[in-house]
């Protein structure tokens, strides 16, 4: 080994070593990219799995699910999550497109989670006025945790799906800094129910 | 006379509860934005995210007896929110202040002790170098010449 190949040697050490010692002042002030960015929305059966969501709604009965978010956006989000229900005629809520279903939405969760934190409720539901007549039915009061809501929504018999069509959204909403305001995560996912007159 | 006096003020009241709805909404994202301040800076905000979700879910209780017109329900809640918050919002802002100063602590004693740890390494390595370099001279000085006989 030559004299060269030896001072190749030092430097290549030198030069790690000065890395290595600088680390810890280095770490402070280098920031480095995360991984990919998103929030999760999800919904599980009163069993706490993806099986056994509420379909065929009787008026009166309470139901449940559980709804849940997961954060993964790299530092802490604050959500606010709008449940609202859906008849055949209303307007759907189009996630591609980033619109959000137009009607008012009922009941709401605000919360605000740490990154790769979850947070999950159980909610409870119950059609507490209704009827169904033919080929008809109308939700006529809906009590989500308790609270009870007019709502007031008919809806007609669909032959296609053989069933008196509403559909419980769950919308989630995030806060954006920057425009001080919730804006609609394009995350969305709905509960797609029945209204009967008996088992 | 009566029954218009009552929906005016059932209508005052309900504007007055959406006023103090979207107060106690600035002052809770006004809270948020300082507990992400503070966690950007560093800070534990474990403890704060917890009463910042006690607030929220007041904040939405609030919003939902508003919602089915249960304005003095909204109103009450409201006021305890933009408490809660003001309260929140001002221990946020000490603990990002008290994590930034120990920041720049931490930080220049990092940059000293990296500085110093830097400077003492490249000597050590200097001298380790001087004196493997002259090793490797006076190998070679000492080394015998070969002797190459001239077959010409």
């Amino acid at each position: 080994m030559k004299l060269k190949d030896y001072k190749l040697v030092f430097v290549a050490v030198g030069l790690a070593g000065v890395l290595l010692i600088a680390s810890p002042a280095l770490g402070a002030v280098l920031r480095f990219p995360g991984g990919e960015q998103f929030s999760e929305l999800y919904l599980l059966g009163p069993g706490h799995a993806a099986e056994g969501y509420p379909f065929n709604i009787l008026v009166g009965k309470s139901y449940s699910v559980y709804v849940g978010v997961g954060n993964h956006l790299g530092s802490s989000a604050y959500y606010t999550l709008y449940v609202k229900l859906r008849n055949q005629t209303d307007a759907l809520p189009n996630a591609t497109s980033g619109t959000p279903c137009p009607l008012q939405p009922l009941y709401e969760y605000k919360f605000a989670l740490q990154d790769s934190a979850y947070w999950e409720s159980l909610l409870s539901f119950s059609v507490s006025s209704g009827y169904v007549a033919g080929n008809q039915s109308s939700v006529n009061q809906l009590t989500i945790n308790g609270v009870k809501f007019d709502v007031n929504k008919p809806s007609a018999w669909d032959s296609n799906s053989s069933r008196f069509s509403y559909q419980l959204i769950f919308e989630l909403w995030l806060y954006d800094q920057s425009s001080d305001a919730v804006q609609f995560n394009m995350r969305l996912v709905d509960l797609k129910l029945n209204l009967i007159r008996t088992i | 006379m009566s029954i218009g006096f009552s929906v005016d003020s059932g209508f005052a009241e309900a504007q007055q509860a959406g006023g103090n709805l979207q107060a106690a909404n600035d002052m809770f994202n006004s809270a948020f934005n300082v507990v992400v301040s503070a966690e950007k800076a560093g800070a534990n905000v474990s403890s704060l995210l917890v009463r910042l979700n006690e607030a929220a879910d007041v904040l939405a209780q609030a919003e939902v007896a508003y919602r089915s017109g249960d304005a003095d329900l909204a109103n009450s809640m409201a006021a305890r929110v933009h408490s809660l918050s003001s309260d929140l919002k001002s221990s946020a802002q000490a603990e990002e202040s008290a994590t930034l100063a120990s920041n720049e602590n931490t930080l220049a004693l990092a940059a000293t002790s990296s500085a110093v740890g830097c400077v003492v390494f490249v000597l050590v390595l200097f001298l380790v170098w001087r004196k493997l370099k002259s090793v490797y001279v006076n190998s070679l000085r000492d080394a015998k010449p070969e002797v190459v006989g001239n077959e010409a």
